[in-house]
């Protein structure tokens, strides 16, 4: 029988493991209770307007509240490092979102072939080669660089770098065929790229006519490439070996890329390499991670001759509107402070085009038109960089879900996520939501975490001013009603949509009661008129916000919305770059310093209804991108002025840290609103707050905030945090329900108390991606007086209305591949569009087939759809 | 080292030195503790502080931080509009001072030779200090919260799994040792070999057929989704989600454990000793406790305890396999971000869990073998 006790001591054993991890569990996982929304804890909470039925009105006819918030009851986040396993479970029903980005061709696939799985794409990721130019400065140089300086090219030790001659550079644009490298290496999950711009960014399609003509310029042509880099080093004193081996000086000349080993940018560098050697080139391949190689090509010299290329890759999360500044950080000393950068050497012309538009100094949009294509047509003869292709990434979901995307950042970096998620067409339901991590960092609004896995959860969390458009890039308004935006004549702005106004004027003062700066020490706005001297900006926005905006907006813990949220964030903004604050942070004063150089001021216009000007030299070129809307967004989630002023305390008496960078200065615990021992911390300095009925910065704040006020917030919070276990309270149509870090699990709930209708933002669901068919005749006579192509604009089927097109723009192509013509179609009607050739064009074409190109761009989303046709010119 | 004087019999009877050398044994016994505990300390020491430089490649760590710091800042300036506002020279200065704070905050404003002694320094005295990136499962950059949030969840899945694997391999190895030849024993040998393959090599397969394919189990996680808030139920979720990941450990080692104690247990079975004591008639079970199963209780301790502290060090690739939130897994994060407090703690407590594991193995081994003594000389 002893046999039998030892089986029983050994399922004891196990029992008892499992209850201890149970307990241990438990511990962390905060107490559950009914969300504080069915209940709110406000002291002017606003009972629900449920329509009253008439009299005449039957039972059954009862009119249903519109429903708003979000459309799906609860969310819940949890882990999948491994994308075929996360596909597998969403082939199985077991999750619902797998929003982490694949870059997988055999995934995709699958994921294609499933009817119960729906893919989306998007853009943000892309390749290049870094070049090393590095050459010897020297008045014998047989090598002129882009800036006129003769160089030899050769590193300091002597070995020959054939890249210090722009021409070879330029060269390498033929040499590497990257549609082979998009549809063979990438598996067709990227697009070929000879510039520095997205394809699915607006720029892009702002200048396609030029684009298109690079990119024809710079089309694979391999004979091509070792015909001019074969010129190019016989002229630098190269000599072809007999065994087809390039020497210089008598040593053979060796190309060494740097190639990463992580993606596949391994099978990319062995291509190239393998390119080169068909050139004659000896090639060493040095593969590794970021962390091998990247001392070699960001802190090593160029000019020790370590390396020729790199595989380079970047990203980019958010559609960027304004991609000009890409020429001056990708081509110019002035990109990047590292030695690298220090080597280029660019033409005159290039040079001024990348700071102009860097800086945005120009003075109108067409003033950048020019800049730009400068930039553009001049980019590949600088060629430090070759470009080669935009990936396209993409995440899955279940099929029956509906998610807005961004079109770089994905679905966990659209903002319109929580708006727009619902199951089926009917609201209610959970989604279970499946990304690599979740709580990888602390969360706290001011300094937290801005890892992406754990920002797709705050932004449900929390509401904005204006909402990016996942599509384009531009803002709409969320929270505030309309804008105007006043800039000083000169400044390249435009505007697009209709909720803000733009004026260009002479001068822009800042008036003498608008906050300008902070004193620390006495806790008050220093104003305009304080400062003593007269200031100006060149963008000032007024903002009006909804007159019932206190009335419709509840914090989470039921507490209203006030303009003392407002202003506690702005004091936050400068009290922590403040030497003399109690919060100052060393490593926030070089943002602080930015933010500085640009802010001009702001001013509380009116209270009820709210309307805040601001001012600033900062601008952006579109009107909707520079209305500054404040709001308690603080960049890594919304906070209340309540929660924030628990963090405030707690900082002061250095039990806590709202950064990384000064918890660890101080060796205290980062904090965290959600998890951890700083919830104690927190939880102290709540008790004390509602003893004291603490207001902070009172000298500023108890004009926002009165006594009753205050300690209702107070009381709220600790209903709050004593149900929910934590102290994390935005506006949002989420709330945070549970946390659980141990298991990476974090719930979210809809909040009943949101008061936008939960089909706002409906019409965001997807991407308007317009299709484009061309008509045309199969031949046309060079002496034939016109020709007449119809163009065809829909999405999903239907006409895509012209007032959302924002240009339908056409390339004509010789047989030759040159550029005869180009210019815009015109509008029929909605969805239908015509290009006319005339009989001038037509007889520039020799005979032979000629290919013409459209392009059209929306308004809608910044990707153009681009279609072309074939037709054969005739005598 | 502990000296193992080989005697022709166990002989229980003959232990102990009786009160009269008392002094001397006592005497003996504490020079040998402290020597003992010197020469694992230094080799503490030197081992703690290999790790110290492989965790940061002789100080070229220092040059990878340098480059990602600069190049993450300054691709974070030029995405700021503001910042692409200021003149070039100003850009400059603004990046220089950020790079600088992020520098001194990771210490790479002092030489690498100076912060390696401080690691050891702290390491040795058990001051686990602050991770430089990582931050535990409830946000602490504490090495201690990082390593012990996680140590619940390790000690559940492979303390189980090796108890379990324990001692059901010296069950059946004992059976098999009294069965040589038999059709299960040869069936155990046959399958020997499956055991060179790892653990989540057989987890792939196990979560294909009863996750994906029949449904009956979990994919992987350590409980199921929202968490239980009952901590039966809790507890009864993880024992469902334990089943698959420790199956997989089990089949991974289970034959080569059986086949290695069954192969011990013939030779000591064929001891002489073993042999007079069936001549004499001694009944087989007491024959199995008190001369196989006693000379062999060194061995068998040692090889528990030495499994049992590997459990310190998790493992990573299993762990992610079935999305167990593990100790291997923080560690493999903490070398990918080559987080050396984090990498230095948890090796210094399993050196330090080590040593004590030896030294105490070394009384163990006095106490339940009297063949064994401490400090040198015979017993008599």
């Amino acid at each position: 029988m002893w046999r039998n006790r030892k089986l029983w001591l050994v399922f004891a054993l196990v029992a008892m493991l499992a209850l201890a991890l149970a307990a241990c569990g438990q511990e962390q996982a905060p107490a559950t209770e009914a969300p504080a929304t069915e209940a709110p804890m406000t002291e002017e909470a606003q009972p629900t307007e449920a329509p009253q039925p008439t009299e005449e009105a039957k039972p059954t006819e009862e009119p249903k509240p519109a429903h708003t918030g979000a459309w799906v009851d609860e969310v819940t986040f949890i882990t999948e490092t491994d994308s075929q396993a996360a596909v597998t479970r969403l082939q199985e029903g077991l999750i619902d979102v797998y929003a982490f980005t694949i870059g997988n061709p055999d995934l995709y696939k699958t994921a294609k072939e499933d009817p119960n799985i729906k893919v989306v794409e998007f853009f943000g990721v892309y390749n290049e080669l870094t070049i090393n130019p590095y050459g010897v400065e020297a008045e014998d140089g047989v090598v002129t660089e882009r800036d006129g300086t003769k160089v030899k090219p050769e590193f300091d030790n002597g070995a020959m770098n054939p890249f210090a001659d722009p021409k070879v550079r330029e060269a390498m644009n033929w040499l590497v065929d990257r549609n082979y490298i998009a549809q063979e290496i990438m598996g067709g999950l990227a697009t070929p790229k000879y510039l520095p711009i997205t394809s699915a960014f607006p720029d892009y399609a702002r200048y396609i006519d030029t684009v298109r003509e690079v990119e024809a310029k710079y089309a694979y042509n391999f004979e091509k490439a070792k015909e001019v880099i074969t010129a190019e080093m016989e002229a630098m004193g190269a000599e072809m070996g007999e065994d087809g081996i390039w020497t210089y000086n008598g040593q053979p000349v060796t190309i060494i890329i740097l190639i990463r080993v992580e993606d596949e940018r391994k099978e990319i560098g062995d291509y190239v390499a393998n390119q080169l050697e068909e050139l004659g080139f000896k090639v060493e391949r040095r593969y590794g991670t970021f962390s091998d190689l990247g001392a070699y090509w960001i802190r090593g010299n160029p000019a020790d001759g370590e390396w020729h290329i790199y595989t380079g890759g970047w990203i980019t999360t958010a559609v960027s509107r304004d991609q000009g500044g890409n020429f001056e950080f990708f081509y110019t000393p002035r990109g990047l402070g590292i030695a690298l950068w220090q080597a280029y050497r660019n033409s005159p012309d290039f040079d001024t085009a990348a700071e102009k538009l860097a800086n945005n100094d120009f003075a109108d949009m067409a003033e950048r038109d020019e800049l730009f294509r400068t930039a553009l047509s001049l980019a590949n003869e600088e060629a430090v960089r070759i470009w080669l292709v935009d990936q396209k990434s993409f995440s899955v979901v279940r099929s029956d879900i509906h998610v807005a995307y961004d079109l770089a950042g994905g679905i966990s970096g659209a903002v319109l996520w929580p708006y727009t998620l619902r199951v089926g067409d009917e609201p209610g339901g959970s989604v279970t939501w499946v990304n690599a991590d979740i709580l990888s960092d602390v969360w706290n609004p001011v300094a937290g975490s801005d890892a992406i896995y754990d920002m797709q959860a705050i932004r449900a969390t929390g509401d904005w001013g204006v909402v990016s458009d996942p599509y384009t890039g531009l803002a709409w308004p969320q929270r505030i009603e309309k804008a105007e935006v006043f800039a000083v004549k000169g400044t390249p702005i435009t505007k697009t949509l209709d909720w803000v106004s733009l004026e260009f004027v002479d001068e822009i003062q800042v008036p003498d009661d608008a906050w300008v700066d902070w004193d620390a020490e006495a806790q008050k706005f220093i104003t305009a008129g304080e400062k003593g001297e007269p200031m100006t900006a060149r963008v000032k926005s007024v903002v009006y916000y909804p007159e019932d905006l206190y009335d419709k907006v509840t914090w989470h813990d039921g507490s209203p919305f006030d303009v003392a949220d407002i202003v506690m964030s702005l004091i936050m903004t400068f009290d922590r770059g403040k030497e003399a604050s109690a919060i100052f942070d060393e490593s926030y004063q070089p943002d602080f310093e930015s933010f500085l150089s640009v802010f001009k001021g702001v001013r509380i216009v009116s209270e009820q209804p709210l309307v805040i000007e601001y001012y600033t030299d900062s601008f952006q070129l579109d009107a909707e991108l520079n209305v500054s809307t404040l709001w308690p967004q603080y960049g890594y989630g919304e906070g209340a002025w309540h929660t924030v002023a628990l963090g405030v305390l707690a900082e002061q008496n250095q039990e806590l840290a709202f950064s990384a960078d000064k918890a660890d200065a101080l060796e205290i615990e980062w904090m965290n609103f959600v998890a951890g021992p700083s919830l104690e911390i927190l939880a102290k300095y709540l008790d004390q707050a509602m003893a004291d009925n603490y207001i902070p910065y009172a000298n500023t704040m108890s004009a926002y905030v009165t006594e009753d006020e205050a300690k209702a917030r107070w009381e709220n919070l600790k209903a709050w945090y004593d149900a929910k276990g934590h102290f994390w309270v935005g506006t949002g149509p989420f709330y945070l329900d549970g946390v659980f870090p141990l298991e990476k699990t974090v719930v979210l709930k809809r909040y009943e108390a949101y008061p936008d209708p939960s089909d706002k933002w409906l019409g965001f669901g997807e991407p308007k991606l317009a299709t484009v068919s061309i008509e045309g005749p199969a031949r046309v006579s060079t002496s034939a007086g016109e020709a007449v192509f119809d163009v065809y604009v829909t999405f999903q089927d239907a006409p895509y209305p012209a007032d959302e097109i924002s240009g339908v723009k056409y390339l004509l192509f010789d047989s030759q591949g040159t550029v005869v013509a180009s210019g815009s179609a015109d509008l029929v009607e909605d969805g239908h569009y015509q290009v006319t050739l005339s009989g001038d064009v037509l007889g520039q074409l020799g005979v032979g087939a000629n290919r013409l190109e459209v392009a059209v761009t929306s308004i809608r989303v910044s990707v153009p759809a681009l279609e072309s046709i074939e037709f054969l010119s005739i005598p | 080292m502990a000296e193992q004087v080989g005697g022709p019999a166990p002989q229980g009877e003959q232990r102990g030195t009786g009160a009269r050398g008392a002094p001397s044994t006592w005497k003996r016994l504490l020079r040998y503790t402290l020597t003992r505990l010197v020469a694992l300390f230094i080799t503490v020491v030197i081992g703690v502080y290999l790790t110290i430089l492989i965790a940061n490649m002789g100080g070229y760590v220092d040059e990878i931080r340098r480059s990602q710091i600069r190049e993450q800042i300054a691709v974070k300036f030029q995405n700021d509009p503001a910042f692409r506002a200021l003149p070039p020279e100003e850009r400059q200065k603004r990046i220089d001072a950020e790079v600088a704070v992020e520098e001194k905050r990771l210490g790479l404003d002092k030489p690498f030779l100076v912060r390696s002694f401080n690691y050891l320094k702290h390491a040795l005295t058990l001051d686990l200090g602050r991770s430089e990136n990582m931050t535990s499962d409830s946000g602490s950059r504490q090495v201690r919260l990082i390593i012990l949030e996680r140590l619940p969840a390790t000690l559940v899945l492979f303390g189980t799994s090796q108890i379990v694997l324990f001692a059901i391999a010296l069950y059946i190895a004992l059976y098999l040792s009294r069965h040589y030849g038999s059709w299960l024993d040869r069936f155990f040998v046959a399958l020997s070999p499956l055991s060179s393959a790892p653990g989540w090599f057989y987890g792939i397969f196990l979560i294909l057929i009863f996750a994906a394919w029949l449904k009956w189990l979990p994919f992987g996680g350590m409980v199921s989704v929202p968490p239980p808030e009952s901590p039966v139920r809790y507890a009864l979720d993880v024992a469902y989600h334990m089943i698959l990941p420790i199956m997989a450990l089990t089949l991974s080692s289970i034959f080569i454990s059986v086949y290695g104690w069954r192969t011990f247990f013939l030779i000591f079975s064929s001891e002489d000793y073993v042999e007079m004591a069936r001549a004499k008639g001694v009944h087989p079970r007491a024959i199995e406790r008190r001369y196989i199963l006693r000379p062999t209780l060194p061995t068998i301790i040692t090889s528990f305890a030495l499994g049992v502290i590997g459990v310190w060090m998790g493992a990573p690739i299993f762990e992610t396999i079935f999305n167990w939130p593990g100790l291997g897994r923080v560690l493999f994060h903490a070398v990918q971000l080559f987080d050396t407090p984090v990498i230095v703690g948890s090796n210094v407590i399993f050196a330090y869990l080590l040593a004590l594991t030896v030294f105490l193995l070394d009384i163990i081994y006095a106490i339940v073998d009297p063949r064994v003594t401490v400090g040198g000389g015979r017993q008599s």
